[in-house]
């Protein structure tokens, strides 16, 4: 019964390292291989996750910064067209001022030529009038007393009209 | 009730079942080796049926249970061996499977292959074998060799000693589990002829056998862990 055979413990041994081998190509091997292959996938998700979010942290940035660049444009183009009403403000104020010049000017030469014109039909009025008067006293006899009344007469006349 | 006659037939039967008629039977292969093949020819059939066709994704059942089996097999041998002796953990396993499956074969009819004390011993010896190469690889031959007069010079016999008395324990301890464990569940069929051998196979053939197995790898894993320090 306890009888030792060499040949059988050798057996034995060579019985457990085939068992091993067989374990390690049919299990071990095969299950690290998946396990390897899931590990690396992982880390390849992982690792694109990473880079999707890289990119679009970057994309953020950039539309930040764009953002920011039409804000700072938007504000140019305002302060231009602000500019630009100013100016144009003061052109049509300008042009409005230089043609009120212009119509008071007219004005005033208008204004003289109109004095001129009744200043000479007064002046024409007059020598009518005298002319008038040179004819009655031509036309009426002379004396002093007559002469006297036509020439206060005329007087009074030139004064009433002239009023 | 012939119990004289029931352990010499247990005991004292001829373990030889394939003899070669030459060197008187040098070469003669013991009934334990032959039933050993079957359980590796079993085991290899069964693992390539678990791991064949294995997928990344929408694993089936089978490849869970392949995975299941890795994971558990080195979170038990791995855990024993810590850190350092990571590398051993495979082996280990090995092992574990090799004496669980040999001492279950008992339930299938077979004689358990542990019963064969030749088999105890050779399990024992490449215990040994890789608990003192696990030390050399670990440590170098020089340390490896001052490591028998440590802690003290006195202890070296000692601890010399211990090369053949922990095979000769590891040997023994799963040998002797074994035959009693076979001797009593013969003795209980004896007796009691249905029932009670049923409930007491519970715990001589499956738990016996399995702490067993568990005790010899934990041993070793115990003896590797030692010896890489």
């Amino acid at each position: 019964m306890l009888s030792i055979s060499i040949m059988n413990i050798v057996y034995t041994v060579i019985n457990l390292l085939i068992l091993y081998v067989v374990f390690r190509l049919f299990l071990f091997k095969r299950v690290d291989a998946v396990l390897q292959k899931r590990r690396e996938e992982i880390e390849q998700a992982t690792a694109e996750a990473v880079k999707k979010e890289k990119e679009a942290e970057n994309f953020k940035e950039s539309y930040a910064k764009k953002l920011q660049d039409v804000g700072k444009e938007c504000d140019e183009m305002v302060a231009k067209s602000k500019k630009d009403g100013y100016d144009e403000y003061d052109r049509i104020i300008n042009d409005a001022k230089e043609k009120a010049e212009q119509i008071i000017i007219e004005a005033k030469h208008n204004a003289q030529i109109e004095a001129q014109r009744e200043k000479d039909a007064y002046v024409s009025e007059l020598t009518d009038l005298v002319v008038h008067a040179a004819n009655k006293i031509a036309v009426s006899k002379h004396d002093e007393e007559t002469d006297k009344e036509l020439y206060n007469k005329f007087i009074f006349e030139a004064i009433e009209k002239s009023e | 009730m012939d119990i004289g006659g029931l352990l010499k037939e247990l005991l004292l039967e001829d373990k030889v079942l394939i003899h070669f008629d030459f060197m008187n039977g040098f070469f003669d292969i013991n009934k334990s080796v032959v039933v050993t093949w079957g359980v590796i020819a079993v085991l290899a059939l069964t693992l390539i049926f678990l791991t064949s066709n294995m997928k990344l994704h929408d694993i089936r059942t089978k490849q869970l249970v392949a995975e299941s089996i890795v994971d558990g097999l080195r979170g038990i041998t791995g855990g024993m061996l810590g850190e350092e002796g990571y590398k051993y953990r495979d082996f280990m396993a090995v092992v574990l499977v090799f004496i669980g499956a040999s001492n279950l074969v008992g339930l299938f009819g077979f004689t358990p292959a542990t019963m064969d004390l030749n088999v105890t011993l050779a399990l024992a010896l490449t215990s040994i074998v890789l608990v003192e190469a696990a030390g050399i690889i670990e440590k170098g031959f020089g340390k490896w060799l001052k490591g028998f007069s440590q802690p003290m010079a006195i202890v070296t016999p000692m601890n010399i000693l211990e090369l053949a008395i922990r095979p000769l324990s590891l040997c023994m301890r799963l040998f002797g589990n074994v035959i009693g464990a076979t001797v009593i569940m013969e003795l209980l069929k004896m007796a009691v002829p249905v029932v009670v051998p049923a409930a007491f196979s519970v715990y001589f053939d499956i738990f016996d056998g399995l702490i067993q197995a568990y005790v010899f790898v934990f041993l070793t894993s115990l003896y590797i862990k030692e010896a890489i320090e």
